[in-house]
């Protein structure tokens, strides 16, 4: 068979996926931009440009540094705590142990469950008066509606469900790390923690940076367990409201799409930088060999 | 010395046990809370002290879920659109990760770099664009609205290419001797070789779509069309305080995927591993 019809073969079995990803990925990314120099009257009809209005606007809205540093925030509790936990279950898991299989069945349980389905029972887990946590602790917390506390609530919910998923990631990487090194440690006389510290760790390093973007990108578009968890008319709602939340609220609640708009294009332009940053120091600490 | 390092052993082995043990609690205990609840009454689910468990466990709540609000039809829309979203890119996107990883064409790689590239985007920001365009096609509040837009799946097509990439050239050539065109390469000799890989693909759409809240919540409006997912989430405010109703529908609608993860765990597990290492 000749080349070029090789060619138009090839051509006709990426049609489908490239004409799908133009229409409803490339355009609408690329649309979203645009949107963010307009205002709109009715919803979409009547547009006019207005430069950089909407994002003079969102820069001035005190509503909007509060959420950015409320998205920031979560990602900063959320990705942390849910790395270590994945790989200390991991490495734990990656030893002989008897019930592997089930362990990693249960922990990878939460991933599965719907997270509209999650939320609701979490809700009453949290529930201040008769909640179970509250009983089983001894506290008198109102988790989801206090300030202080909400937060840590969505933490606690993201954690449990993420821990699996990475669990499994990092388990992975650690049957990747050939077994030979640690035989030769043994000889050596090297102790469990050291081997872990020394050897490890360091052949781990580039499960961890894939994780860890992967985690950050995920932490950064937190919505469905603030929408579930916290709610409309929560007092605490301001406290842990991130941008994505903000963006749906302006958009589909408020019928703003320009300012929703500006908003979720910050959003992405720290992603790329949030993700530019980490290509930038990985060659501090992840170990290629 | 050799008697006391195996002392050491079981000991270590013992702690780690008990602290699996203690977290699977703990992984488990919301499922648990699920099941107790919807047996209980309204007022022994918000009894103070805690009733842990119901006097008389009942089945009422789960017939209520059904009888009180359009579970059926949540159901019926989930389960669809989550065959569609499925089925489209999964088929699409064995056909172009083939050829992206098989065939040198002219423009292959400013192409795949196209395909590729929206995957770094957040998911919101095609949102409004797309629901525009929707609403252009007069799409808004239909069931098609739910899936049209995930037809194809920049994801799957990545994940596949990478497998197809792996696999060695020998029988290809000896299917173009035979004279076979492109796509009868494909769909008989390579499709096969990648059949775990499409199986993995499959289990992580169907889990992806079936959980998915943020799209049929801004789409759809419409009791009658909402998924599971957007349909809890307005049974919420529907139920505030009936946690045995709005369990029995939680529940309902996490058996499902919990089935499904029950007999393909491993794959699962090698499709989440998998995309760890070539990621």
């Amino acid at each position: 068979m000749n080349s070029r019809s090789r060619y138009v073969w090839a051509y006709a079995m990426i049609a489908p996926t490239l004409l799908g990803t133009v229409v409803f990925w490339c355009w609408p990314a690329i649309y979203s931009i645009y949107l963010s120099f307009l205002k709109s009257e009715n919803f979409g009809m009547s547009n006019h440009w207005v430069g950089l209005a909407n994002y003079q606007k969102l820069f001035k809205d005190q509503e909007f540094w509060h959420n950015l540093r409320n998205t920031l925030y979560y990602t900063v509790l959320f990705v942390p705590v849910t790395l270590v936990l994945s790989t200390f279950f991991a490495v734990l898991l990656n030893a002989k142990i008897r019930g592997q299989s089930a362990y990693r069945v249960i922990y990878f349980l939460p991933q599965v469950t719907m997270p509209a389905a999650a939320a609701m029972v979490w809700v009453v887990l949290f529930a201040h008066d008769y909640g179970l946590i509250n009983y089983v602790l001894g506290t008198d917390v109102a988790w989801i509606s206090d300030s202080r506390f909400a937060m840590f609530a969505l933490v606690i919910v993201g954690v449990w469900g993420a821990i699996g998923f990475n669990m499994l990631l990092i388990l992975a990487g650690l049957q990747g790390i050939p077994k030979a090194l640690y035989e030769a440690a043994s000889i050596d006389g090297a102790v469990r923690f050291r081997k872990f510290r020394y050897i490890t760790l360091p052949l781990l390093t580039p499960t961890l940076f894939f994780t860890t973007i992967v985690l950050m990108i995920g932490a950064t578009q937190i919505f469905d367990s603030i929408y579930l968890l916290i709610g409309k008319t929560n007092v605490a709602l301001p406290d842990v409201r991130s941008l994505v939340y903000a963006y749906y609220q302006n958009s589909f609640v408020y019928y703003d799409q320009n300012y929703g708009a500006a908003i979720v294009d910050v959003l992405l332009v720290i992603n790329l930088i949030l993700t530019g940053l980490q290509f930038a120091f990985q060659k501090k600490w992840v170990n290629y060999d | 010395m050799a008697k006391s390092n195996q002392a050491v052993e079981r000991n270590v082995n013992w702690i780690i046990h008990v602290i699996l043990i203690a977290a699977s609690v703990v992984m488990v205990i919301p499922f648990g809370w699920m099941i107790l609840t919807a047996f209980k009454t309204v007022t022994e689910a918000t009894q103070i002290p805690v009733k842990v468990f119901p006097a008389h466990p009942d089945f009422s709540s789960f017939k209520k879920a059904f009888e009180k609000t359009d579970f059926t039809h949540y159901f019926l829309n989930t389960a669809f659109a989550a065959l569609m979203k499925t089925v489209f890119p999964v088929v699409f996107s064995s056909m172009a990760a083939y050829a992206f990883a098989r065939i040198k064409f002219p423009g292959r790689t400013v192409l795949f770099f196209i395909i590729i590239s929206v995957m770094m985007v957040p998911n919101p920001v095609f949102y409004t664009p797309q629901y525009l365009l929707l609403s252009k096609w007069g799409l808004v509040n239909t069931v098609t609205a739910l899936w049209i837009c995930a037809l194809v799946s920049p994801f799957a097509t990545f994940m596949l290419r990478q497998f197809f990439l792996g696999i060695s050239k020998e029988l290809e050539e000896a299917a173009i001797l035979d004279g076979c065109n492109p796509f009868q390469t494909f769909r008989y000799i390579m499709l096969p070789l990648v059949k775990s890989a499409l199986v993995a693909i499959v289990i992580i759409q169907l889990l992806w779509s079936w959980n998915e809240l943020q799209w049929p919540l801004i789409i759809n409006s419409s009791p009658d069309k909402l998924t599971l997912s957007s349909g809890l989430a307005t049974l919420v405010s529907m139920f505030s305080t009936n946690y045995p109703i709005l369990m029995a529908g939680a529940i309902m609608a996490v058996i499902p995927m919990i089935v499904l993860f029950f007999f393909f765990q491993k794959r699962f597990i090698e499709g989440v591993a998998f995309s760890a290492h070539k990621g």
